[in-house]
């Protein structure tokens, strides 16, 4: 008896779900075995995982603030991604426009966020941010578009040349490098928290909401309804369908893919604008990875920007829960979260599989050619 | 330090730091070859160091430390395989999936090992003596190359061996040529009666499992230590940039790696080679070593945009189907 596999037209929503919480579920409780082969107990740990250790702890709104802090450029991150994603443009270079997004902010704010008011400066760290990111993501497209020059690869490329671009930032102690503290005779990034700090929202007696938040709100929603409702939007999925359908219907491929990538790496530059103005600090390791992890969020959400506040809302809680729970669990390293990550992304990639496809017994007489 | 004695030292790190590139970038080009463009190597290469080094240590024996190395690879290429040929996931994704996935095993095991006992390299006759040093008869008698070239570690002989091994299988015999097809036209391939399935699989598991000794290199070169960052250290990415630098040809990529090992090595010796010789290469202590790191990533750029530019069929070595999963009854 052979089995062979067929294109499925659709799946019931109930199915999906199903499919996909069952992946999430089979990830986790894979884990849970390997922790148990190192000797740990995996529902305390998962419990202090997965609550990242707010229950029971008085400075619980701490938790949750700093959880949002991590959160807010991981989400905009995902959907930007997820804009160019839809047109099936790779790009992978989430890391190296973030970078160039809080290179170019922590240049407003280190030149001339002790002049200009505040709210001023903060506009244009936005601004100046969305400008470097979204140029260094049109070198890929430009070239993409020009030479068909293989983006994947390209936007590889650059994340590292703008990653050592910083490190040189940070290490180079020259007159002419203001981005160092002038007083510190090792090199180290000056901060300018006194200066310019994204501003907090106070609710209640503790808690602080961090504008950024409402940014990435806004963001979700804009994103929504330009894929949704607006030409460019549908411009992109007919791209993402078909560039040969596109370019028979009369659109101009070229021009769409620069705006699309443009837009989309600018977006990546505003999470870095956040980061910055939230951290008042450059760092080597400013990103947080959010190039990367944003990619697996993006894709975790079927590009659904709906979902991509569901999806960093969960890889979020891994990450920020691991790292809370390597306190408790010495044996067990952070990166156990990354090791979860790319656990539930296989699972959900297989799931993936059984929503697109089911598997058919070939009929009696039928050679089986699977 | 002498004159020679500073070139020597400088050959000798160039081949010394950089046989890990050359494995990765083999492996890369095979599991390319079959139309799979797999961008965890950093990951692969992260698993086969980790799994490699502890197995190879329990064991005392560096053999079984290259072989296990190369299993977990090879494990990973499995994972590959099953999502993006069978369950048709998106390689790209699947890919840095890998990467990451790989990473987080790397630290994890390290880390919980550690919490116990983390076996320390020297304490393993069999694996750090089977790392040492040989010298060639003869060849390694020839001043600056002999010792710069012909006194290394046994890994880095059995890389040049696997890079010619893998360009003679590709481009002179049979299951080369089936390989190929199977990279440049599956459907074509598939016409013909080649099972595209099996090669897909049989060649990505084997190109990881040579990533995996590649990772595996790395941990024993730096003697075995364990912290805060991973052993690979971006090589996996470098040898995802040098396939294209050797235009997807084992061959080539050995004068690659040579190449980019070249700027790697470059800022270790630039303050010895600024010193021998203070008029020819004094400004070398003054270039950034940033810009020494960025430099291979800069070079695959233009390398990359150059060959787009050129983009002669026929001329460069770039499977037609690279990335593009088969699905066979679309055919």
């Amino acid at each position: 008896m052979g089995f062979h596999i067929v294109k499925r037209d659709n799946c019931p929503l109930w199915q999906k779900c199903c499919l996909y919480i069952g992946a999430v579920l089979l990830a986790v409780v894979i884990g849970g075995i390997v922790l148990l082969s190192i000797g740990v107990n995996p529902i305390k740990y998962y419990t202090r995982m997965f609550t990242m250790g707010m229950i029971g702890n008085r400075i619980a709104h701490v938790t949750f603030m700093n959880y949002l802090k991590k959160l807010v450029p991981l989400v905009i991150t995902s959907i930007a991604l997820s804009l160019a994603f839809k047109m099936r443009f790779w790009n992978i270079g989430g890391e190296g426009q973030f970078i160039m997004g809080a290179i170019a902010s922590g240049f407003v704010a280190l030149k001339w966020g002790n002049v200009l008011p505040m709210w001023l400066s903060l506009i244009i760290m936005c601004v100046a941010a969305m400008l470097a990111a979204g140029l260094y993501g049109l070198i890929a497209a430009w070239f993409k578009v020009r030479f068909s020059t293989n983006e994947t690869l390209m936007t590889l490329m650059l994340n590292y040349i703008a990653l050592h671009f910083l490190m040189f930032l940070s290490e180079r102690k020259e007159d002419w490098n203001f981005f160092l503290d002038e007083t510190s005779a090792r090199p180290k990034f000056a901060s300018f928290s006194q200066f310019v700090k994204m501003p907090t929202i106070k609710i209640g007696a503790k808690f602080e909401l961090n504008i950024c938040v409402i940014i990435a709100v806004l963001v979700g929603v804009l994103v929504f309804l330009y894929l949704k409702y607006t030409k460019q939007g549908y411009e992109i999925s007919v791209i993402g369908d078909s560039v040969g359908t596109a370019s028979y219907a009369g659109m101009n491929v070229k021009r769409i893919i620069l705006r699309t990538v443009f837009l989309s790496a600018a977006l990546i530059g505003l999470a870095a604008a956040c980061r910055v103005g939230t951290a008042g600090i450059l760092s080597t390791s400013i990103t947080e990875d959010v190039g990367w992890t944003g990619i697996i969020v993006a894709w975790l959400a079927k590009l659904n920007t709906g979902i991509i506040f569901l999806a960093s809302a969960l890889i979020c809680v891994l990450q920020q829960g691991s790292e809370v729970a390597a306190s408790s669990f010495s044996q067990v390293s952070s990166s156990f979260a990354n090791m979860l990550q790319g656990l539930i992304l296989f699972l959900v990639l297989a799931a993936d599989f059984f929503t697109r496809f089911r598997i058919a017994r070939a009929k009696k007489g039928e050679k089986n050619n699977g | 330090m002498d004159k020679i004695g500073v070139l020597t030292q400088f050959v000798y790190n160039i081949v010394l730091l950089n046989i890990p590139l050359l494995y990765g970038t083999v492996g890369e080009i095979m599991v390319e070859k079959s139309g799979c463009l797999n961008l965890g190597v950093e990951g692969t290469m992260a698993v086969g160091a980790i799994f490699g080094y502890i197995f190879g240590c329990y064991a005392n024996s560096l053999g079984v430390g290259i072989f296990s190395a190369f299993l977990m690879g090879a494990l990973c290429g499995l994972i590959f395989a099953v999502l993006t040929v069978s369950l048709q996931a998106n390689q790209n994704i699947t890919g840095l999936t890998l990467s990451t996935f790989g990473l987080g095993i790397y630290f994890f095991v390290g880390h919980s090992l550690k919490a116990k006992a983390w076996p320390v390299m020297n304490d393993y006759a069999g694996v750090s003596e089977g790392f040492q040093g040989i010298q060639i008869p003869l060849l390694s008698k020839i001043p600056i190359i002999g010792k710069g070239l012909f006194s290394h570690n046994i890994l880095v002989y059995l890389g040049i061996v696997i890079a010619l091994a893998v360009w003679w299988y590709l481009n002179r015999t049979t299951l080369g040529l089936r390989l190929r097809a199977v990279g440049e036209n599956p459907a074509a391939a598939d016409s013909v009666g080649i099972n595209v399935k099996r090669m897909k699989y049989l060649h990505i598991c084997i190109g990881c499992g040579i990533m995996g000794i590649g990772g595996y290199y790395m941990g024993l070169n730096m003697s075995g230590s364990f912290n805060s960052s991973c052993w690979i250290n971006g090589y996996g990415w470098i040898a995802v940039a040098l396939v294209i630098f050797a235009n997807w040809n084992p061959a080539l990529a050995i004068l690659g790696t040579f190449v980019f090992g070249f700027f790697n090595a470059l800022p270790v010796s630039a303050s010895s080679l600024a010193m021998a010789f203070p008029k020819g290469l004094g400004w070398l202590a003054a270039i950034p070593s940033q810009l020494y790191d960025a430099l291979p990533f800069i070079i695959t750029a233009i390398v990359l945009i150059a060959t787009s530019i050129r983009n002669k069929r026929g001329s460069s070595g770039l499977p037609a189907a690279l990335g593009l999963n088969y699905f066979r009854e679309e055919r």
